[in-house]
């Protein structure tokens, strides 16, 4: 029966043993997560938290230690329960003596594609990561930029429907970032589950609508973005407060700031907004802006990161 | 067979952008053309022959058969010295290549068993190296044959026992590669092999020699258990020159090796993380 879920581990451990001491190093730690099918999902997670340890073991790369990893239902140790993933690895090294077409060519080939299958899809996939005339020309002439086009193109060739990327940014410019992200929502719009590993937190919370926070190894937070980086307040900015006003709503707000003769003014509730807002109209101050805040995901990030190191 | 395919090409892509591939090809041909070129043999009355190399007369030869089968012998021998020591040398690399990080990973996450990469592209590398062996071999047989007349088939056979010596040896680099990811490592191992396989061959001899038991045991056992690279090299002389010939027990005792070895291989391989 098919699964509900793309990506399913049950208390997945994976525990590194230096050859001689024996000392341990547990890189995993019991993960136990869900990513359902047709989701977008980020993991997320400061260095050596265990984030591509654990990629690697949905891969079969690294054998877990104990748990399991399950890919459309199917054990990831199995090399079939791997058809149906792209995958693009952070620092990868594609081969320099290929060209962009040989490089796909490869890869959907190692992928089951047949021959003439390929030669079909290679022009129209090195067009849509905006490589179209670098078919011919070899790997080891490419920007970094360029490689991680041609290696999202690798990942894409054989129509995955779970594609998990490990930095898909990284080293592409602007624009190419922005490119990126539509192909990525193009795929979301046709079901396919992506699965995000990034650093880059404001990327995650552009294109993610489920994340996980790893830290040593455990998962620290899991749930939607939406309702992680919910709740905060309101914002008021109005312009040319005087100092007495200033002062009385400094009383009720969390924070105050000023910069070229605008004040902002951070409440946590919506009455203490109002009030504020009944206030600087009293003392005829124009309102600028009243806006509701929300965390941003790094705020959620370095607050879970800290909590979990204090607890 | 499509991954497969795919993995025996990349080793191919990989050996010729390595300039393995044209390197072996390079020798071949330089031995090639001084057979086409440099070495005239005039046959007069299908019998008497004088040859010539660099236009001058070296030899008067009264058996042309004898001849003929000489100067194959002698291609023989570069092949399981010289040629060998370059194809294990200029092989050594390719299987570590497949396990750099950010590349291994890549390989891995396709739908294809780790079994299945390694043995890929080991049999791209034995492909690799019998083209050219293949190459070499057929070309100075022709050339021979058309020069002279004669057509010894045998010769032919030293294609298959030179590649079934490089298959044996390439499961020690492929072991050594896959254990320790040293190219260098793995080129060492196989030649001290290959160096020690000529001294090993010498049983008769050190068996009288050796006062104890025990160390003829010893001598024995690593008789048996190396891959016998002079003994199959003598075999194949001793077919070209219509000598007596046993290769029974250095061909199952070397398959016997290399069958253990790439077992070992694929073991390490399919335990390791990466």
């Amino acid at each position: 029966m098919p699964s509900d879920f793309a990506i399913e581990t049950s208390g997945l451990t994976k525990v590194f043993r230096t050859p001689w001491k024996r000392r341990e190093v547990r890189a995993v730690n019991g993960i136990s997560l869900s990513v359902a099918r047709g989701a977008t999902f980020g993991l997320l997670g400061p260095n050596g938290a265990g984030k591509t340890t654990f990629v690697k073991m949905l891969l079969s790369a690294v054998h877990p230690t104990s748990g399991s990893a399950k890919i459309f239902g199917r054990n990831a140790a199995d090399a079939e329960a791997r058809r149906p993933i792209g995958y693009l690895p952070e620092n990868h090294r594609f081969p320099t003596y290929l060209t962009g077409n040989g490089m796909l060519d490869l890869y959907a080939g190692l992928s089951g594609m047949p021959s003439g299958e390929r030669k079909k899809l290679i022009p129209g996939l090195l067009a849509r990561v905006g490589l179209d005339e670098w078919g011919d020309v070899r790997l080891g002439k490419y920007s970094k930029g360029m490689l991680q086009r041609v290696g999202l193109a690798q990942a894409l060739i054989h129509s995955p429907t779970l594609l998990i990327l490990d930095e898909p940014s990284d080293g592409v410019d602007p624009v190419g970032r922005r490119d990126i992200r539509t192909i990525l929502s193009e795929l979301e719009e046709k079901g396919v589950t992506i699965f995000i590993n990034s650093h880059l937190l404001v990327e995650v919370e552009l294109f993610c609508h489920e994340v996980a926070i790893l830290h040593k190894g455990e998962v620290a937070l899991a749930g939607k973005v939406k309702d992680l980086t919910a709740g905060k307040g309101y914002r008021l900015t109005a312009m040319q407060v005087p100092e007495t006003v200033r002062s009385e709503l400094a009383l009720k707000a969390v924070s105050v700031s000023a910069r070229d003769g605008l004040s902002d003014f951070q409440f946590l509730s919506r009455e203490d907004a109002n009030q504020a807002l009944d206030l600087l109209r009293a003392q005829h101050c124009e309102v600028e802006a009243l806006t509701p805040t929300t965390s941003t995901l790094e705020e959620v990030f370095v607050k879970t990161v800290q909590g979990h190191t204090q607890a | 067979m499509i991954a497969t395919l795919a993995l025996i090409q990349d080793t191919f892509r990989e050996a010729l952008a390595r300039k393995i591939f044209w390197g072996l090809f390079g020798l071949s041909t330089v031995m090639i053309l001084f057979f086409l070129f440099l070495l005239n043999i005039d046959i007069v009355e299908g019998a008497m022959a004088t040859v010539t190399l660099f236009g001058r007369t070296v030899n008067r030869v009264s058996d042309v058969d004898k001849w003929v089968r000489s100067t194959q012998a002698i291609v023989a021998t570069f092949l399981y010295t010289w040629s060998m020591f370059l194809a294990v040398f200029a092989s050594a690399g390719l299987t570590p290549s497949i396990m750099e990080p950010g590349r291994i990973e890549l390989l891995l996450s396709k739908p294809v068993s780790r079994v299945h990469i390694l043995l890929g592209r080991y049999v791209g590398n034995v492909l690799v190296v019998s083209c050219n062996v293949a190459y070499l071999v057929t070309a100075v047989w022709l050339i021979l044959g058309i020069k002279t007349g004669i057509w010894s088939s045998s010769f032919l056979v030293s294609i298959a026992t030179t590649i079934f010596v490089f298959a044996v040896l390439l499961t020690v680099v492929v072991l050594v590669g896959v254990l320790f990811e040293s190219a260098a490592l793995a080129t060492m191992v196989t030649i001290a092999l290959m160096i020690m396989s000529p001294i090993l061959a010498q049983t008769s001899t050190m068996l009288k020699l050796l006062s104890s038991e025990w160390s003829r045991n010893v001598w024995r056992t690593l008789y048996y258990c190396v891959p016998k690279v002079f003994d199959m090299g003598k075999a194949t002389l001793n077919l070209i020159q219509r000598d007596p010939v046993d290769v029974a027990m250095p061909i199952w005792t070397s398959a016997v090796f290399g069958a253990l070895m790439l077992v070992a291989a694929v073991l390490v391989f399919r335990k390791r993380d990466f």
